[in-house]
């Protein structure tokens, strides 16, 4: 059996199996229920209880051995200790059973109860998920533990030591515009652990990024040879919990083991081209470059071009990317007296970085940008380009339409250009309500079209810079 | 030196050891193929003219004790010594310091000097999870105090060797800086391989060897030699 053939009863069940659920309809798998009825999954839905004859609705069964159909995909919230003898009844009747309850091997005392369930996964013949975890949030099964996530199949594939994280990545992606083709918390990982997931993902023709939260690699050595074997085929982005002493303590804590030292994971990134992040946001950030940009292992992005309102942002952006090892550096000759015969206003500079004040972008409502763009990318060679606008700036100045040209120019041009480079928008505010709306607006509307939208230079520096150390590693080793 | 063909890794453990002392240790890497002195052991001062004849003058001499372990701390260690003369009056000097005087002596290891070179440092550690890592760093206070190192997993490639060289911050010195002659970077890439490549040192010995240490391996414009190493089991 192929890995993608293995997971596929997890990823798209035909069957589910809820364990918890009561008959007043107010415990957490109740909520799991209304979750994947509302989130349109059509399949079986089996709840299981030792009394009742029925629950929300459906009928239930005494066991997970008792119901119709085998079980795609069981998912149990009930006090741990008598979850073991439950999966050893199953008796090959359950392919994935997702244990949510806590109380296992995250705690001193649950090491032996935790050690129990995995053998009785395995004597039930089937894998197990968790224990300690959220549940499954699959677009494609139409099954999610979630309240909110896009019903839309993407390109991003998530795996998550934490359930809580897991529903950040859902929620915080969801309105930066990721897309996903899975998100799988497992907790403590009893049996399935990220290495399996980032195995799946990687085969999985539906997957095009993969992300993972780690704490603890229990078979590190198998993830260095699963991510070392893959050669880079498909960006992973890697957010490691308990890289430092401090925060070694807190995940020994959390899951349950001890993690490995930094300098392993910094010796991982280096040999398979997997990228470390540090916080959330840079890794939503860093799954966004990859699932609108398509890494140029033939021309390996190297030189940025800025171009946008703010000369210190621009000043700023150029030293920050200078960190990041990309160059802001001055046009040549040519492309400078090509700006040049637009006759741009007094203040705009035309060389790398192009900095234009509303002044300059206020022209012909917002339509000079395009012109300023094309001359740029017919004869600028960028590998990369940021255009930046503070919508602050714009506020009681110009027209509200010149906002929607600039946005619009900046469109066209990809569409002019294709593959010519890289184009990241960054949508500058101060918070106010109203330009946040326009904001989200923007964004939602560039994202489908294939373009990341950051929020300030350097949240889109870190993964300019990622996808450039990723088409590097592509181009010297893949 | 042993001179049975033993690996000395089965034989440490055969032993009930916990580590391979330095002659053993240096008989491990000898069988990697990576450069060791040349060495012979005196039990004793009569010993000297024949085991010297083959050795290439200057040598060193150190103490071979289980009851000393840091042997240029107890006066163990005698360098720059150019005739059988000098290295008789070395291992008399010896015999007479107090801290040699009462331990079990199992002989004197007379060992060819290394040609003058940049010091690194290549080491091995066994994580948990990961399983063997290879390290290398410049010697001395770049190691010590700067912690300047730079880690990889087994097994490494020649482009991994390459590339942890080349992010030590340090890495300009090997060069040649100051008016140093250069080290041979090739050198020290074979001697990486060697330890932490496909069919390397760590990897063979993954079992058994939980950390390593070529402290110094000491590299000129064209070779590297490993001077001195320790090798721990468990």
């Amino acid at each position: 059996m192929t890995i993608t053939e293995e997971f596929t009863p997890l990823f798209a069940p035909q069957t589910v199996a809820v364990v918890g659920a009561s008959t007043k309809g107010n415990a957490l798998p109740n909520v799991f229920i209304r979750r994947i009825r509302e989130f349109g999954f059509t399949g079986d839905i089996y709840p299981i209880h030792p009394g009742a004859t029925e629950i929300d609705g459906l009928p239930a069964y005494k066991s997970l051995a008792d119901t119709p159909k085998p079980v795609d995909y069981a998912y149990i919230a009930v006090s741990g200790a008598q979850i073991p003898a439950m999966l050893a009844a199953a008796k090959g009747h359950v392919r994935f059973a997702q244990v949510v309850s806590s109380g296992f091997g995250e705690v001193e005392e649950g090491k032996n109860l935790q050690a129990d369930l995995a053998d009785a996964a395995r004597a039930g013949g089937m894998r197990l998920l968790g224990p300690n975890c959220l549940g499954i949030y699959t677009p494609r099964g139409r099954v999610t533990f979630t309240e909110i996530g896009p019903k839309e199949v993407g390109p991003v594939g998530i795996v998550s030591q934490s359930g809580g994280l897991g529903t950040d990545i859902i929620r915080r992606g969801l309105s930066r515009g990721l897309k996903f083709s899975g998100l799988v918390t497992v907790g403590n990982c009893a049996d399935v652990t990220p290495s399996d997931l980032l195995e799946f993902y990687i085969a999985d023709p539906q997957t095009k990024v993969i992300g993972m939260y780690i704490e603890t690699a229990k078979d590190g050595r198998r993830l260095f040879n699963i991510l070392r074997n893959a050669k880079a085929a498909k960006p992973v982005v890697i957010l490691k919990g308990g890289r430092t002493q401090q925060g070694l303590a807190a995940a020994a804590s959390h899951t349950g083991s001890l993690a490995g030292d930094d300098r392993v994971w910094v010796a991982l990134a280096r040999q398979t081209g997997c990228m470390l992040v540090d916080t959330l946001d840079n890794f939503i950030d860093t799954l966004l470059i990859f699932q609108t940009l398509t890494p140029r292992p033939q021309r390996p992005t190297q030189s940025v071009v800025l171009f946008g309102n703010g000369g210190g942002t621009s000043v700023l952006a150029t030293d920050y990317y200078a960190r990041l090892n990309l160059d802001v550096m001055p046009f040549a000759q040519s492309v400078i007296d090509a700006l040049a015969e637009l006759k741009l206003p007094p203040g705009t500079s035309i060389t790398n970085p192009v900095d234009c004040p509303v002044g300059t972008l206020q022209q012909e409502d917002g339509r000079v940008a395009e012109k300023i763009l094309d001359i740029i990318y017919a004869q600028g060679q960028p590998e990369a380009l940021v255009m930046h606008l503070n919508l602050s700036a714009f506020v009681g100045r110009t027209k509200p339409e010149v906002l929607d040209n600039l946005v619009a120019a900046a469109m066209r041009v990809q569409e002019k250009h294709p593959g010519k480079a890289h184009f990241i928008l960054v949508l500058r505010s101060d918070g106010e309500p109203a330009l946040e709306a326009r904001k989200r607006e923007f964004r939602d509307k560039a994202v489908t079209l294939g373009v990341p939208v950051y929020d300030e230079m350097a949240n889109a520096g870190h993964p300019l810079a990622a996808l450039a150390s990723f088409e590097r590693f592509k181009a010297t080793r893949a | 030196m042993s001179t049975t063909t033993e690996n000395p890794v089965a034989a440490a453990r055969r032993a009930g050891r916990n580590a391979l002392d330095e002659s053993a240790g240096k008989q491990l890497l000898a069988l990697h193929g990576i450069k060791v002195p040349q060495s012979r052991v005196a039990t004793s001062v009569a010993d000297v003219d024949t085991v010297i004849s083959g050795l290439q003058m200057p040598v060193v001499v150190k103490v071979m004790s289980p009851d000393i372990l840091h042997k240029s701390d107890a006066g163990g260690v005698k360098i720059n010594l150019r005739s059988a003369a000098d290295v008789k009056a070395a291992i008399e000097d010896m015999l007479k310091a107090p801290k040699i005087k009462g331990a079990r002596i199992e002989g004197f290891l007379i060992e060819e000097m290394a040609p003058a070179g940049h010091e690194l440092v290549i080491g091995g550690l066994r994580d948990p999870q990961f399983g063997p890592l290879v390290m290398v760093g410049l010697g001395g206070i770049f190691v010590e105090i700067l912690k300047d190192v730079s880690f990889r997993l087994c097994p490494i490639s020649r482009i991994d060797a390459e590339e942890m060289l080349a992010e030590l911050k340090g890495a300009a010195i090997l060069n040649g800086a100051r008016g140093t002659k250069p080290a041979s970077l090739d050198a020290i890439i074979d001697v990486l391989l060697k330890v932490g490549g496909e069919n390397g040192l760590l990897l063979q010995h993954a079992t058994d060897i939980s950390e390593a240490d070529i402290n110094p391996l000491i590299v000129s414009e064209s070779a590297a030699v490993a001077v001195d190493a320790r090798f721990i089991l468990g």
